[in-house]
């Protein structure tokens, strides 16, 4: 425990003259500061805010809606990461608004933590269709990819809500607020994709970067790396996760990556299409394609299709513009035991951590540009 | 003829006939006898000391898997009935038991999992009065579940519950927490995780006694289904005190620690199966932790927290200086998936 000690330290006896805003983009990042309390423990002037870190909370109202309709087929057992099944979508009001109350009017929906689960789920069941609902960034989508490569049960499908992390940040730095004045970078996507892909940051925006892992240790490490590089106006990504995170990171899973998927345009929930942001299954994978098995396709004419439930600020607390107790929803009418908004509802999402670590009222906020 | 000669549970071994003689026979009352188990007759005589009261309670056991590492369902179905006479401040003293058995299930695993029953009862020194065996059909039962009721006395002069608790008192535990939640869930195989964690699965009875005899003791607890952090919001709540936990104190196994960080789960909501939470007066903490120390089982207890004047909340004190607000468990916890 020195070592968080030594760095917080080392922190706090640093000035700054306005507020520096330090983004992080990772909902397990952002679960080890709000429980180790790091915000109350930092000077008031170094603002960390969650970002889009949260996959659950970018996947999609029409996949989720997608995945609903699957599910209720008698033939179809519906799988998907736990996280999945209580996001809610915009179905009307008679039908199931999400995987769990799917579930409770009798469809097979199961929550599963692994890939070699929802093996054993096809394989046990022959006669059914599995559909295995994949929402992720990298991490999720590697072990989605080694599963593909190693060649799938024929009753098994994939409905793929794979999401790339950097794009999102891009689209931030490149719009006239990015919002925040240094990165830290997710270490477990850093993990496979390598710490490189986040070069960008620092070498076309000038925006300090490092990649942490996720002890308070790990973190208050690259954040005073960051803190560092800002002061002496000197960006260069670090990598403060070097045990985890090699240079290149992961090539064989990249490379069973880019056999298996292909980059493409993506929607991300309430924000829109970011370009060459998800991961779709590759044409020589097609079979086990679940939107081309059942040629699924988005009614747009469904009512209130891929929209934010009305007054839910999600999509401003994954892109980092507000905190999550600036949403006039938070612990007021979305709580977790009634979640309106994705970030409500996954351990990952912002608004879920901050409540369930007691963080109450309203009054936190995230500095004006500086 | 021997009952296992057939290998597997049938309908038959609960139709009321010759089946079930030989099921009871031959695994039940071998495993469990005892001279109050007469399995002859509907009713079992109990003897009781007089002048103490009577305690129950009863609860069901459904673990899946069955056995896991460091214990199974029939040794989980006497130390979790038993554990709540102890913290209660009772002396566990019989079990009525309940199984239900379902078609088609292992007689060989079934005489292991009743015969862990028995050695646990014999260990925990509680007698099996009562029992009943059904079989269900196939596919309405994981095997096998198990239900307890336990009957014990206690001292009637002693003052045990949320209502004895006071600001300044302090919090101990016995052991490191999460121990059993992480073992089931390892044993599951869920998560393609390997781990070397055993659960905590025991009587609990050789930690609370010693307790019992220290004059400001208020209240006991064991931190069964919702962890340490379910026990702390009950007794915030309960006796509307604030409790403060300290983080950098509170015992858990770096293995656990390590299934959990990769899981996304937070170890203070894990279930232990052979722990205590006390709270006592300030001024004896030192003492009663010193006698846990001195029991097996109670090496690595801990004094965790403290009982203050507030709000019914439950902080954590966190290692780096800050705070948190350990909230009541909303849901089952699932494993995050990135």
């Amino acid at each position: 425990m020195s070592n968080a000690a030594y760095w917080l330290e080392r922190i706090r006896a640093m000035r700054f003259s306005a507020p520096v805003r330090v983004m992080n983009v990772c909902g397990g990042h952002e679960r080890t500061i709000t429980h180790a309390g790091l915000r109350g423990a930092l000077p008031k002037n170094i603002e960390i805010i969650p970002g889009p870190g949260c996959p659950v909370c970018v996947c999609p109202e029409e996949d989720i809606f997608t995945a609903i309709e699957l599910a209720q087929n008698p033939n179809i057992i519906l799988v998907a990461f736990g996280d999945m099944l209580r996001v809610p979508c915009n179905a009307p009001k008679t039908s199931p608004r999400s995987l769990e109350q799917a579930k409770a009017a009798g469809a097979d929906v199961r929550p599963v933590a692994s890939p070699a689960q929802v093996l054993s789920i096809a394989r046990e069941n022959p006669q059914k269709d599995v559909v295995f609902f994949a929402a992720g960034f990298e991490t999720t989508t590697a072990p989605v990819a080694a599963m593909l490569a190693q060649g799938t049960p024929e009753n098994l499908s994939v409905l793929l809500s794979g999401r790339l992390t950097w794009p999102a940040v891009a689209m931030l730095l490149e719009s006239e607020s990015a919002g925040f004045d240094a990165l830290i970078a997710p270490g477990h996507v850093s993990a496979i994709m390598g710490p490189e892909e986040w070069e960008f940051v620092v070498k076309k925006h000038n925006i300090p970067a490092a990649v942490a892992g996720f002890t308070p240790e790990s973190l208050l490490a690259a954040l005073y790396s960051v803190l560092q590089q800002f002061q002496h106006n000197r960006p260069a990504l670090e990598n403060c996760y070097a045990g985890v995170v090699p240079q290149g990171g992961n090539p064989t899973a990249r490379k069973i990556m880019a056999e298996t998927l292909d980059v493409v345009d993506a929607n991300w929930r309430g924000i829109g299409i970011i370009p060459a942001s998800g991961y779709a299954i590759a044409d020589a994978y097609a079979d086990a394609d679940a939107r081309k098995r059942f040629a699924l396709e988005v009614d747009h004419s469904r009512k209130r299709v891929g929209e934010m439930p009305p007054g839910c600020d999600c999509a401003r607390v994954v892109l980092g513009k507000i905190y999550p107790n600036q949403c006039i929803l938070y612990g007021k009418a979305c709580t977790p035991r009634k979640p309106i908004g994705p970030c409500m509802v996954s351990d990952e999402g912002a608004c879920r951590i901050w409540w369930s670590s007691g963080i109450r009222g309203q009054d936190r906020k995230i500095s004006e540009n500086a | 003829m021997s009952i296992f000669e057939d290998r597997f549970v049938t309908l038959a071994h609960g139709n009321g006939g010759r089946y079930m003689r030989e099921l009871i026979v031959e695994i039940f009352a071998r495993h469990l006898s005892n001279p109050e188990l007469d399995v002859t007759t509907d009713a079992a005589a109990i003897a009781l000391d007089e002048g103490m009261v009577v305690m129950t309670t009863t609860d069901g056991f459904i673990v899946q898997p069955l056995e896991f590492p460091g214990g199974d369902i029939g040794s989980l179905c006497v130390h979790g009935t038993v554990n709540d006479l102890a913290v209660s401040g009772a002396k566990p003293l019989y079990l009525t038991l309940n199984a239900f058995i379902e078609e088609g299930f292992d007689l060989r695993v079934l005489d292991r999992l009743v015969q862990s029953l028995g050695k646990a009862a014999k260990e925990a020194g509680v007698r099996v009065v009562a029992g009943d065996t059904k079989v269900v059909p196939r596919g309405h039962g994981g095997g096998l579940y198990l239900a307890s009721t336990g009957i014990g006395v206690r001292r009637p002069d002693l003052n045990l519950g949320l209502k004895q608790i006071e600001p300044g008192d302090a919090i101990l535990v016995s052991g490191p927490i999460g121990d059993h939640g992480i073992a089931v869930l390892l044993a599951r195989e869920d998560f393609d995780l390997k781990g070397d964690v055993r659960s905590d699965n025991a009587c609990v009875t050789n930690l609370t006694e010693p307790l019992l005899k220290l004059p400001n003791l208020r209240f006991m607890r064991d931190p069964t289904r919702g962890g340490l952090a379910m026990v702390c919001n009950e007794i915030a709540q309960g006796a509307k005190v604030q409790i403060r936990l300290n983080e950098s104190v509170i015992p858990v196994r770096e293995p656990v620690r390590g299934v959990c960080e990769m899981l996304g789960y937070d170890p203070y909501y894990l279930a232990c199966e052979g722990r205590v939470v006390a709270i006592v007066s300030a001024d004896i903490a030192e003492q009663a932790l010193a006698i846990w120390k001195g029991i097996p089982g109670g090496e690595d207890a801990k004094i965790i927290g403290s009982v203050e004047k507030g709000k019914s909340r439950v902080i954590v004190q966190t290692m780096i200086g800050g705070e948190r607000l350990l909230e009541e468990l909303e849901d089952d916890p699932l494993p995050r998936i990135c």
